[in-house]
Formats: structure tokens, C-alpha cells, sequence
């Protein structure tokens, strides 16, 4: 863990030789949802390859560039296509990205994913402004010596989505009539999706949705100090009781059909993180 | 069967030990936090650091300087662990295990181990004692049970739940507390991986799966002490009770303060064991 600090370093400079500015909001795009970067004023495309340490986007739907620029008058960066555990990186790897926008000055790290719905109550397209989690992947993404200089060595995990946010994510999306549930996400490794006893358990262990993202990133959020916004897009409905077979095309295009809910609330949690002292 | 190197180290080791004048220890003691205290009460202590000791984790965490002493407690020959292994260091239960293999070979025929643990069950207060009857394993994965194991069969055997009580000296520890007026239940232990501490709704998952205590240590050195066929006493303090619907910031010095408060008790539980005769 000790040498993450050097690589840190080194991804930070390589960004700031092409933008050097100091970004208010780090977005990390999911499945299906990369459409945001259409309204982002687009100041520098950074393609992964170019970054020292950050990892290549294998999956299904993800592109591979950091788009740095303006959002809703702030500076942004934003991550079209993100990395996953099932694509073999180790977690310090795959959450490497998110220290980097800590160095580089971000305050707030919104984080967005396709997932699962279990809670009955939700239907194929709806957004849910993710409330806590659970992390079921069995690894950690802070294993390891603890460096000191990037956090603390037991990070407190009582409240890894700032409930003031969570609130204002509400808020804009209630103002744009959009209907936003507030829940649990479960992390599961993948790449399989559940069977239907695996959706039963995760539904009784208490998460509303299940994906095979996000807490990674949030850990290591809470990790270095930045505030978490979490947004679920929930793209196929899993009740196991009533289970169709899933379809990654149909997946894909019901997150594109919700994107432009996700988009118009991101850019108002950005347009919000510009006027709140975030610290 | 441990791979040939370790079995070299463990021959090495217990020569060291040896020629350093140690006598057979009748009880292996594992000190966590809150039992730290009891390393200074041992009588003509010999202590050997860590890092004389082929086979052992050499651990680079700040200032954690670990030592093995050997020494009588109470008129009873021990050998006393002051500083552990976690995996959350990125440890593998091989090597998180190895002194207990060093203690077994020395002729500890029990061992005795405490962790500081979150509390979980509503009844339970801040400093209370929990006599462990079970330990599931949260964190235990092939992968991370090190090259201890070189057959498929030792892995079967070491990826089985553990049965950790030795209903005598569960009986003797509880004893002891009746005897000296305070707490001690019986309990349900989960060891997590580890270094976050649990979100919100992980503790009410722990909660609703009948968990009593949750902490990051204990399992893996159980599990070895069992299959070198020791006798088991494993002891939780509870440095906090988690209330997952009032968040309370976990706080690792407040963790280490309610260790200090409580020490007293784990001693007098150990002090009454220790006098029991071996098998």
C-alpha cells in the first residue's frame, strides 16, 4: 500500500499536464450511462492508456477516458467507463482513480451504476439515491500496510453517504418531478448474476438493489475524505420469485432510456456542490 | 501439512526459542487490545522480538514493535503473544498462524484469545465480556489461506467452520466472572476482513444472522489451535455497541480506551484458567 502514494503522484501529474485545474466534482459514469458526458464542456479527453497506473476498461459498454471540463458552471472530471472486480484488477487498482481526484483538489465524488432491483416496490427504470451498503465481495480495497498520509488506518463506515446529500439528491430530483427511492446497495464480485436463492439472501440481509460496483470506490472515498454521492440506476428487476433470464442488451438499453433522469440530477448535485461549502 | 520451508522455519524457531532458555509453557496466551497490559506481569520474562523469529510476519505497521515472551504468570509457565498478525495487513492465514505452531511445538497444550470486538447483541454494554462458543469466518477464502496448505484435503479441513469450545474452560472463564462480580455471556463471533468498520446496514445484516460480536482477528488462530489439537478460550471485550439506528462514529481510540477499562476482567478470567491442570 505504501507505494500507492508514488503512483497516486504520477497518475495526478500526467493529468494535470494536459488540464490543470482543480475540479469540484469527480463523476464516475456506469453501465449504459455515458451520455452525461455530452453536457460536460469538454476541455481535455484523456484516454486510461495515457495515465499512468489506471487500469483498462474491459467491459461491456464502457469506454476508457477521464473527460475533464465544465459541468453546470464547475469544473468537473468525469470517468466514461469504470473498473470492475470481475475484470481481474485488484481493488486497490480499480479504486486508484478515485485517490487521484482527491489529489487533484475534488471535494465530492458522485458515483453512478446499473443494478438489480430487489425491493419489490421498484420498477425497471427508476433511479435510487443509494442511502448505505453492503459489501459482499469478500476483499477489501484497504488491505494492506495502512500509509498514513492517505487515511486512516479503521475508517469509520457509519455513514458513507453523507445524509445532507442524500437529502439534496432527493430534493433535485423531487423539484424535476423525477421519482428517486433511497436504499441499500449490496456489492456482489460478479460477473454471474444471481440465481434466485442468491436474490432471496441478499434481499434478506437488507439491500434494495445489488451490483457488482460502486463500494469499492466508496470505501476508499471515505478512506481519503471525500463526500459520496450515490446514484442507482435500476435496469432489470430481480424478483425471485417471478425471474425472467437476463439480457445485457436490454440491460444497456434501459439504462440509456433512465440516462437523461441520471444526467439532469448529477448536474444538479454539481450545480449544488458549486454553491455549499462542501468541507 | 504446512510446505516444506515453513516446517524449516518452524524447526529454526523452536530452536531460538529454546536456546534462549524458555521453558514448556503450559498455556498460549494471545494478547489483543485490552489484555496488552498483562505482558509486564509475567514473572523472569524472556522476550524475543519478532524479527528473530524465522517464519514470522515481519510487520512494517508504525511503531508495532511484536514480541514473543515466555515467562510465568500467576506461578504457570506461559509463552504470551504482544502483537498479533490481521489479514487486513495483507497477511495469508498461513502466516497470520505461524506462532501458534511455534507454541504448539513448544508444548502448549491450550491457548487463551482475546480481541477487542463490536458489540451487536442490544443487551450487551461497553466493556462487558463475551466467552465465544462459535467464530464464523467472514474472510476466509482459498486464496487467503496461504501456502499452509498443500493438498485439497487441508484445504477442506482448514475452510471448515470451527467448533471453538472447550466446554471446561468455558465453564472455568464464566466461573471466574461470577467469582470476581461482573459480566461475562456467551457469544456468537464474526471475523470480517477487515481494516473498514461495518456500515449501517452490515450491522443489521450481522444482527438478523444471530452474531453477537464482530472484529477483525481470532478466526484464523482458532482454527489452527484446533486442528494442532489445543484447548480453546476465546474471549471478546466489547469496546462499543453498535446501534445501527443511531450512528455513532466508531472511534479506534475509543476502541482502546474501553480495552484499557475492562482489562481487569480478562485478567482475572485468565488468572483462573491459567491455574487449571493441562489434559
Amino acid at each position: 500500500m505504501l507505494d500507492l502514494y508514488d503512483k497516486i503522484q504520477g497518475a495526478r501529474a500526467a493529468i494535470l499536464a494536459q488540464w490543470n485545474h482543480k475540479p469540484r466534482v469527480a463523476i464516475v459514469l456506469g453501465t449504459g450511462l455515458g451520455g452525461l458526458v455530452n453536457d460536460i464542456e469538454i476541455e481535455a479527453s484523456i484516454e486510461y492508456g495515457d495515465i499512468p497506473h489506471f487500469p483498462k476498461s474491459t467491459a461491456t459498454s464502457h469506454r476508457g477516458r477521464l473527460v475533464c471540463g465544465k459541468l453546470n458552471g464547475e469544473y468537473v472530471v468525469a470517468m466514461e467507463g469504470r473498473f470492475h472486480m470481475y475484470e481481474g484488477y485488484p481493488l486497490k487498482q480499480i479504486t486508484l482513480p478515485i485517490r487521484v481526484f482527491k489529489s487533484l483538489g475534488a471535494e465530492l465524488l458522485v458515483l453512478s451504476n446499473a443494478c438489480g432491483g430487489l425491493n419489490p416496490y421498484f420498477r425497471s427504470g427508476d433511479i435510487m439515491v443509494i442511502e448505505d451498503q453492503i459489501n459482499m465481495l469478500g476483499d477489501n480495497p484497504l488491505i494492506g500496510i495502512n500509509d498514513d498520509r492517505l487515511g486512516p488506518r479503521f475508517p469509520d463506515m457509519s455513514e458513507p453517504y453523507d445524509q445532507q446529500w442524500v437529502d439534496r439528491t432527493i430534493q433535485i430530483a423531487r423539484d424535476a418531478r423525477i421519482e428517486a427511492h433511497k436504499g441499500v446497495f449490496v456489492a456482489v464480485a460478479g460477473p454471474n448474476l444471481e440465481t434466485r436463492a442468491e436474490y432471496r439472501f441478499l434481499r434478506q440481509i437488507g439491500a434494495d438493489v445489488v451490483g457488482m460496483s460502486t463500494v469499492p470506490e466508496a470505501i476508499v472515498a471515505i478512506h481519503c475524505g471525500l463526500k459520496v454521492v450515490g446514484l442507482s440506476v435500476i435496469t432489470d428487476m430481480c424478483l425471485p420469485d417471478a425471474l425472467r433470464a437476463a439480457n445485457v442488451e436490454e440491460i444497456i438499453a434501459i439504462a440509456n432510456e433512465a440516462e437523461p433522469k441520471l444526467r439532469h440530477i448529477v448536474r444538479g448535485v454539481v450545480g449544488e456542490a458549486g454553491q455549499v461549502r462542501l468541507a | 501439512m504446512p510446505s516444506d520451508h515453513r516446517m524449516n522455519d518452524l524447526q529454526q524457531a523452536t530452536e531460538i526459542v529454546r536456546r534462549r532458555g524458555m521453558a514448556t509453557p503450559r498455556t498460549a496466551i494471545i494478547l489483543g487490545s485490552g489484555l496488552g497490559g498483562l505482558a509486564s506481569e509475567i514473572e523472569d520474562p524472556i522476550a524475543i522480538r519478532y524479527a528473530e523469529l524465522p517464519g514470522f510476519a515481519t510487520s512494517t505497521a508504525s511503531g508495532h514493535q511484536g514480541k514473543l515472551i515466555g515467562g510465568k504468570l500467576d506461578g504457570v509457565p506461559v509463552v504470551v503473544m504482544a502483537g498479533r498478525f490481521h489479514r487486513y495487513e495483507g497477511y495469508d492465514d498461513a502466516a497470520v498462524t505461524f506462532p501458534l505452531r511455534l507454541m504448539a511445538e513448544l508444548g502448549a497444550s491450550r491457548m487463551i484469545v482475546s480481541n477487542a470486538a463490536g458489540g451487536l447483541n442490544p443487551g450487551y454494554r461497553v466493556g462487558d465480556i463475551v466467552v465465544l462458543r462459535d467464530v464464523i469466518d467472514w474472510a476466509k477464502s482459498p486464496t487467503r489461506l496461504g501456502d499452509d496448505v498443500t493438498s485439497a484435503i487441508d484445504r477442506v479441513a482448514l475452510a471448515s467452520p470451527i467448533s471453538v469450545v472447550d466446554e471446561e474452560l468455558l465453564e472455568a472463564a464464566l466461573q471466574a466472572a461470577r467469582n470476581a462480580d461482573f459480566t461475562a455471556h456467551v457469544g456468537v463471533y464474526l471475523a470480517t476482513l477487515g481494516p473498514t468498520y461495518e456500515t449501517r446496514a452490515e450491522y443489521r445484516m450481522m444482527r438478523r444472522f444471530g452474531i453477537d460480536v464482530v472484529g477483525m482477528s481470532t478466526a484464523p488462530e482458532v482454527r489452527m489451535a484446533r486442528q494442532l489439537g489445543m484447548r480453546v478460550l476465546a474471549l471478546s471485550m466489547v469496546s462499543n455497541v453498535a446501534r445501527p439506528d443511531i450512528a455513532v462514529i466508531a472511534n479506534h481510540e475509543e476502541v482502546l480506551a474501553a480495552g484499557q477499562a475492562a482489562a481487569f476482567k480478562l485478567r482475572a478470567i485468565v488468572a483462573h484458567v491459567n491455574q487449571l491442570p493441562s489434559p
